[in-house]
């Protein structure tokens, strides 16, 4: 057992049993309690901006602003992407269409590209950051945020 | 009997050395001291929505700079046991009552969010007194929104709106990074 140590050999053999065991509390209690911290990033963004559509038939194809509407389909549960007048399919076709919006805006003077999301209030928070994950992807910058979308 | 033929001491201390044993034993608490959160609970358990542009979180919090503010949406379930059968099967709940925000671990509703916010807000006022019309004063805070992936983002419009409210502008809004990117 630990700390048996022959006395004769040295007299003032110290005791380790008891600080073994506090150091083995001490283990648990912080190995059990230990988490390892998930890496975290951030985007920054803007304050909202204006009213939301509300229909997505009512989507303006004007040159203002790229705006990605966001609606959300009760009965499949699921989100449909409208930027502009075109409905997207898929992140890639949303990129896609982003990139040409961007490069519209620079052929007419304005690098700075502003993006509008335009979300229903039921669409899971994700689908709004895997928007903003794609503006960035194109290096852009200005994403905004419309106030009371799809209500 | 011969001495040559004497039996081995039975008495003979079979001491094993405890030292190596205490020296990573020390190393191990010591790593794992190190690592607990010890602090304020200011990051809840929230399930973040992965996107691999993210930059990198800087501390903002340094001596007299400006400050930033956590707050955290999240799904009561999991933090207060509470059962969802839409969540436990892998959905998306919609029920705005199972949604929670947190500053700190103190939970709020979107109604008694502002007053909180207005307090944070007046700590760190912009030098300039007003906006650009003389309109009401601005923060220098930052506001960190965790969400959880699957929060209603009515929810999270409804925070981002009381801090405009507030006069809080600089809005962050966190996000994990993939594994492996």
């Amino acid at each position: 057992m630990a700390g048996s140590q022959n006395q004769e050999e040295n007299p003032v053999a110290i005791n380790v049993v008891p600080m073994v065991d506090v150091i083995f509390c001490l283990c648990v209690f912080f190995m059990c309690s230990f988490k390892f911290k998930q890496i975290e990033g951030k985007f920054d963004s803007w304050l909202p901006r204006d009213k939301g559509l509300g229909d997505p038939n009512s989507l303006p194809n004007t040159l203002e602003e790229l705006r990605v509407a966001l609606f959300w389909d009760e009965k499949t549960s699921t989100v449909n992407r409208v930027l502009g007048s075109r409905r997207v399919k898929d992140d890639e076709e949303l990129q896609k269409y982003i990139r040409e919006g961007k490069a519209d805006w620079e052929r007419a003077g304005k690098p700075d590209t502003p993006v509008t999301i335009d979300g229903h209030k039921h669409v899971p928070w994700h689908e709004i950051v895997t928007v903003m994950n794609l503006c960035k992807r194109e290096n852009i910058d200005t994403i905004e945020f419309a106030f009371g979308g799809g209500q | 009997m011969s001495e040559r033929f004497k039996p081995p001491d039975t008495e003979e201390s079979v001491a094993c050395n405890l030292i190596p044993m205490i020296d990573i034993m020390f190393l191990l608490l010591l790593f794992f001291m190190l690592g607990a959160d010890m602090s304020a609970k200011e990051l809840e358990d929230v399930e973040l929505p992965k996107a691999d542009m993210v930059k990198e979180d800087e501390d903002t919090t340094v001596e007299g700079g400006p400050k930033r503010t956590n707050v955290n949406v999240f799904h009561v379930h999991n933090a207060k046991g509470y059962t969802c059968e839409v969540k436990e099967g892998g959905g998306v709940c919609r029920d705005m009552t199972h949604w929670a925000i947190a500053i700190r671990a103190n939970h709020f509703t979107i109604e008694t969010l502002g007053p909180e916010l207005a307090e944070l807000a007046s700590l760190d006022p912009e030098e300039s007194t007003g906006g650009p019309k003389g309109g009401k004063p601005l923060s220098r805070r930052e506001i960190m929104i965790r969400g959880d992936r699957n929060a209603p983002y009515g929810y999270i419009q409804g925070v981002i709106e009381q801090c405009a409210a507030a006069g809080l502008y600089k809005i962050a809004v966190s996000a994990a990074r993939p594994e492996g990117s």
